[in-house]
């Protein structure tokens, strides 16, 4: 009888979420060019994936995503954490303000805000370029989206600032989390602001960090728009992502097979991060019997 | 007396320091935003003069103007853009029109929001209120796909649109998205059912109510907070869906969404920031008035989506 309740979004859910992965499984072993009919398509085995990891560009995005998630995951964590400790510490009628800010950045869609950053780091009239030039650092602005390390490193500013705010939300919930009297005794005891940080706030917000920390890696994993917006994969290849491959494989190349083995990798590397994610907090996921 | 001057300098400091790091804080996540915002009402063509005017001299609505159609954009804008492209054709733009994206969301996302609850309510409710085997197995179902990566479905749901004749149609979105918004808003509801009272339910139970009409009757009635929550997620969600839309609106005008319009926008007319700014401008002012005007029910539903489950 209950089931009954639970059918229809199990129904959705199945459709087009978990018919598709195991789809994708299936199109990844087939010879698909300008069709995704694998029926009647030439079953190649591991080929695509073998093609996929001995190509340049495999091993470009691979690297590029790993070390974009490294990057904007560390950065998001430091800026989000002093964000969080410095709403939490500000007077009440300030922490309104902050708290009301941080909550714009997570509301822009990803592809809006890379449209956004395009502007910023514009090669003739970005602010960026601009302000730089004006304290005297360079003398004309940096292609910040045309050269190689630039570009990587530009998107990563641009992820940064849109998801450090996110961050900054979630830890501040774990710091208000944290028994006001743990921080009463520290004091009485005599203990001075860094060592109350070190000693007592950070260790008790250390597994809402680690929580954190996992689920936004679920999502640079997967990174795209910030990519697809920002520079389109380039210059040449250097800040294409897994996912993006995978979708010019998809739908500019129409080649299913090796975006599927493209897809196939990011989806691996997501399930290996959210086996740790969900062992994390399924703990919580209980309901009256 | 002396300590009290001491203290009030202390306090004096203090705001100081507080003031600033507030600004800070504000300029590093507004800032970005304000730019776009400034150049969005200079005169076409001044974005570019170099140093740039933090706030336009003359500001105009002109850019506004042209993104909803009120304005052709003329003849001597597109020479302009011939001229930088290196070009001299001067061809004649038609009308643009941006609102058609912005009705194309507006529609998407209010059918998926609605969609979204309707299904994850009654899938909440059992989670949350019925006996049954399976229960957490069934929970741990819906939400696990929560976590998928959208890349690895896009493909075969391209395929499933195309064959049920779907592609190019707002359905190709609304459907996909109904089923990627259920596992936030069944797990964000599933919690608020199993937060209200039981008396309710079991007067209910007493009076012959079967589990369907406790469900309309009682637990919907009680949970207008929580549906609110929930429907908000999965409204901004399905508006910021880039991904599936780019793919199955296939470059069609009149279906495309506001992320997929934006990025086409600046595609076709890359050297327009004034109304590539304009276009962000207006895509953006919704969704932050949405998230500043509930900002209690998104944060809440944040923290319980991803840190405390």
């Amino acid at each position: 009888m209950a089931v009954l309740f639970i059918i229809p979004a199990l129904i959705f859910v199945t459709l087009f979420m978990y018919y598709p992965i195991v789809q994708t499984f299936i199109y990844s072993f087939f010879s698909l060019h300008r069709t995704a009919d694998w029926l009647n398509a030439q079953f190649v085995g591991l080929q695509n994936y073998i093609a996929v990891m001995k190509s340049e560009a495999f091993r470009g995005a691979f690297g590029f995503t790993l070390y974009y998630t490294v990057m904007t995951v560390a950065f998001e964590l430091a800026i989000g954490l002093g964000m969080a400790i410095a709403t939490f510490s500000v007077h009440p009628r300030l922490r309104g303000i902050l708290r009301a800010v941080l909550v714009v950045p997570w509301a822009i869609p990803p592809i809006v805000s890379a449209m956004l950053w395009r502007w910023l780091f514009h090669a003739d009239a970005g602010i960026f370029g601009y302000l730089l030039m004006a304290t005297g650092l360079v003398s004309r602005p940096p292609a910040f989206l045309t050269d190689p390390t630039l570009a990587v490193h530009s998107i990563i500013v641009a992820s940064v600032w849109k998801n450090a705010s996110m961050m900054g939300i979630l830890l501040l919930a774990g710091l208000a989390s944290i028994p006001q009297d743990i921080y009463d005794a520290a004091k009485v005891d005599g203990a001075r602001t860094w060592f109350r940080f070190r000693r007592v706030t950070l260790p008790l917000l250390l597994p809402t960090i680690l929580v954190t920390v996992l689920f936004r890696s679920l999502w640079a994993l997967r990174m795209f728009e910030e990519s697809y917006g920002l520079t389109g994969g380039g210059p040449g290849t250097t800040t294409d992502t897994l996912s993006t491959f995978a979708y010019k494989y998809f739908f500019t190349y129409a080649r299913f097979g090796v975006g599927s083995a493209y897809a196939m990798v990011i989806f691996l590397m997501v399930v290996m991060v959210a086996i740790v994610y969900v062992n994390r907090v399924k703990g919580n996921l209980r309901f009256k019997e | 007396m002396n300590e009290q001057s001491s203290n009030g300098r202390r306090d004096l400091k203090r705001w100081v320091l507080e003031g600033l790091v507030t600004l800070a804080i504000v300029g590093f996540c507004l800032g970005p935003l304000y730019w776009i915002f400034a150049t969005s009402f200079k005169q076409m063509g001044t974005e570019y003069v170099i140093p740039p005017e933090f706030w336009p001299s003359r500001p105009t609505l002109q850019a506004y103007a042209v993104i909803l159609g009120i304005q052709a954009p003329g003849a001597e804008q597109a020479s302009q853009e011939g001229a930088l492209k290196g070009t001299t054709e001067v061809k004649a733009s038609p009308h643009l029109n941006f609102l058609i994206p912005v009705r194309n969301s507006l529609i998407v996302s209010t059918t998926v929001a609605a969609g979204a609850l309707l299904l994850a309510s009654l899938a909440a409710y059992a989670i949350s209120r019925l006996r049954f085997r399976w229960k957490i197995q069934s929970l741990m179902v819906l939400w696990v796909a929560g976590l998928l990566p959208a890349v690895i479905v896009i493909a075969p749901t391209f395929v499933l649109m195309r064959s049920l004749n779907l592609l190019r149609t707002l359905l190709a979105m609304i459907l996909p998205n109904i089923a990627y918004n259920i596992p936030l808003t069944t797990w964000l509801l599933a919690v608020y059912f199993s937060q209200l009272p039981w008396e309710l339910e079991d007067a209910a139970k007493m009076d012959g109510y079967r589990p369907l009409q406790i469900y309309r009757k009682v637990i919907l009635p009680l949970s207008t907070p929580g549906l609110f929550s929930a429907g908000i997620f999965a409204f901004l969600g399905s508006w910021g869906e880039f991904m599936l839309a780019s793919a199955v609106t296939m470059g069609v005008m009149e279906v495309q969404t506001v992320p997929v319009a934006i990025l086409n926008l600046s595609f076709e007319y890359r050297y327009q920031w004034t109304w590539i700014s304009a276009a962000i401008c207006l895509s953006v002012a919704l969704m932050v008035l949405i998230a500043l005007v509930f900002q209690r029910w998104v944060i809440q539903g944040l923290t319980a989506g991803s840190v405390k489950y």
